[in-house]
């Protein structure tokens, strides 16, 4: 089972985004934390295999992260999860840090599953 | 449910891969030419002019070509000139991916016709603001957008009142605030009772119940649902060719005596009419 760390400084989405990994049966989350510099401290004491990390956070956001985790751990795939996904320049911004996707808010439990299936 | 732009949409549908996007997007950058070098190109200012207008730029806010011609570098006419050979010659997204042999031209087509159905939901109705307000479209776009994820996020029947500019904002239970900032700046402010606060809080946790739930996470849901309006509403706005970044949501504990506009903006009210008993508002302190 693939281990997921959930990034997001909102406990609401965090929350529906553990329940959506729980409940999938192939994910199992390793926990949440809430801005980019917990998230790279995370991801080096749980090891996940996957990162859902929102961009606009308090603190470290979400693309400064994505910047350092690629450089630290070349293995973990990391998949935005913003309400800013359809500016494309945002959008744009991601996929050339290395994120392998990005998933808009207000998102379906089906679409968030569909993509990290795909990783 | 989101607002998109048509890469991500196809990316998202798996109709291209992020590759092939990402190979699309290099050939934009090459071939859709920077104001300041589409300037160049068309002999109408030199290099050196570009570089002392960019340093000028660090302490004066302004576009690139509204300094060229307050400088006397450009005139109205090179101006305008110079905005329609960038538009007569941008590569769209579409096209890019047409020329890097990732999407035929009918695939394109019928793509382009399946993401317009798409996003249509989100195609905005006029809203009438009062007089004299600036970039009044990106307002009524704002407030349509919020009407709009009020019925498809939240669920929640309502009846939009009329925009009314106000002096003081009345207060509420609680309330969530997002600083829009970029080409065009507003504090967005969300205003609720306590029972819309639940309902927004069973919309976005997903529960029927949100009775034992703690007062954070009951606030919480509503800055998210903030969150959401708003970065959707700088994906439209980036679409109306105005770029809007978005500030983390608080939440606000508005005194009886309601919150007072901050200086050096205009503060318009739409109410959003929900039941006889709760008070919904969205307010926006636009900086003029």
């Amino acid at each position: 089972m693939k281990k997921v760390l959930v990034v997001d400084d909102s406990l609401s989405v965090a929350r529906q985004l553990e329940k959506i990994i729980a409940d999938s049966g192939d994910f199992t989350s390793v926990g949440h934390a809430k801005n980019g510099a917990e998230a790279i401290k995370m991801n080096h004491t749980e090891n996940p295999d996957i990162i859902c990390m929102d961009m606009n956070m308090p603190g470290m956001d979400g693309l400064t992260a994505l910047r350092s985790l690629v450089v630290l751990d070349k293995d973990v795939k990391v998949v935005m999860v913003t309400s800013l996904g359809g500016v494309g320049d945002k959008f744009t911004e991601a996929l050339k840090l290395g994120a392998k996707n990005v998933i808009s808010k207000p998102f379906e439990a089906e679409n968030v599953l569909q993509i990290l299936r795909e990783l | 449910m989101a607002v998109k732009f048509f890469g991500q949409f196809l990316v998202e549908n798996n109709l291209v891969t992020r590759e092939a996007l990402l190979k699309a997007i290099d050939l934009q950058e090459q071939k859709n030419l920077k104001f300041g070098e589409m300037a160049i190109s068309t002999g109408y200012v030199t290099k050196e002019e570009i570089e002392r207008a960019h340093n000028l730029q660090l302490s004066r806010d302004m576009k690139l070509g509204d300094l060229l011609v307050e400088l006397g570098i450009l005139t109205l006419n090179q101006l305008n000139d110079i905005i329609t050979r960038q538009q007569n010659t941008h590569l769209y997204i579409g096209e890019a991916l047409v020329q890097v042999g990732a999407l035929s031209s009918e695939q394109l087509q019928a793509h382009l016709d399946a993401f317009k159905k798409d996003q249509a939901r989100f195609v905005s109705d006029r809203i009438e603001l009062p007089a004299g307000i600036a970039d009044g479209l990106v307002w009524e776009m704002t407030a349509d957008l919020t009407y709009k994820m009020i019925t498809r996020v939240l669920g929640l029947p309502f009846r939009a009142g009329k925009c009314q500019a106000v002096t003081t904002v009345d207060s509420n239970f609680m309330m969530a605030a997002l600083d829009l900032v970029g080409d065009v700046e507003a504090r967005f402010i969300l205003s609720v009772s306590e029972g819309i606060q639940k309902e927004i809080a069973k919309a976005i946790l997903r529960e029927k119940s949100v009775d034992t739930e703690p007062v954070e996470v009951l606030e919480d849901t509503v800055m998210e649902f903030v969150n959401v309006v708003c970065g959707n509403v700088a994906a439209k706005a980036s679409q109306m060719g105005k770029v809007m970044n978005i500030n983390p949501p608080v939440a606000l504990h508005p005194p009886a005596t309601g919150l007072q506009i901050p200086s050096g903006c205009i503060a318009l009210c739409f109410p959003i009419h929900v039941g006889e008993n709760d008070k919904m508002e969205l307010v926006l302190f636009i900086r003029q």
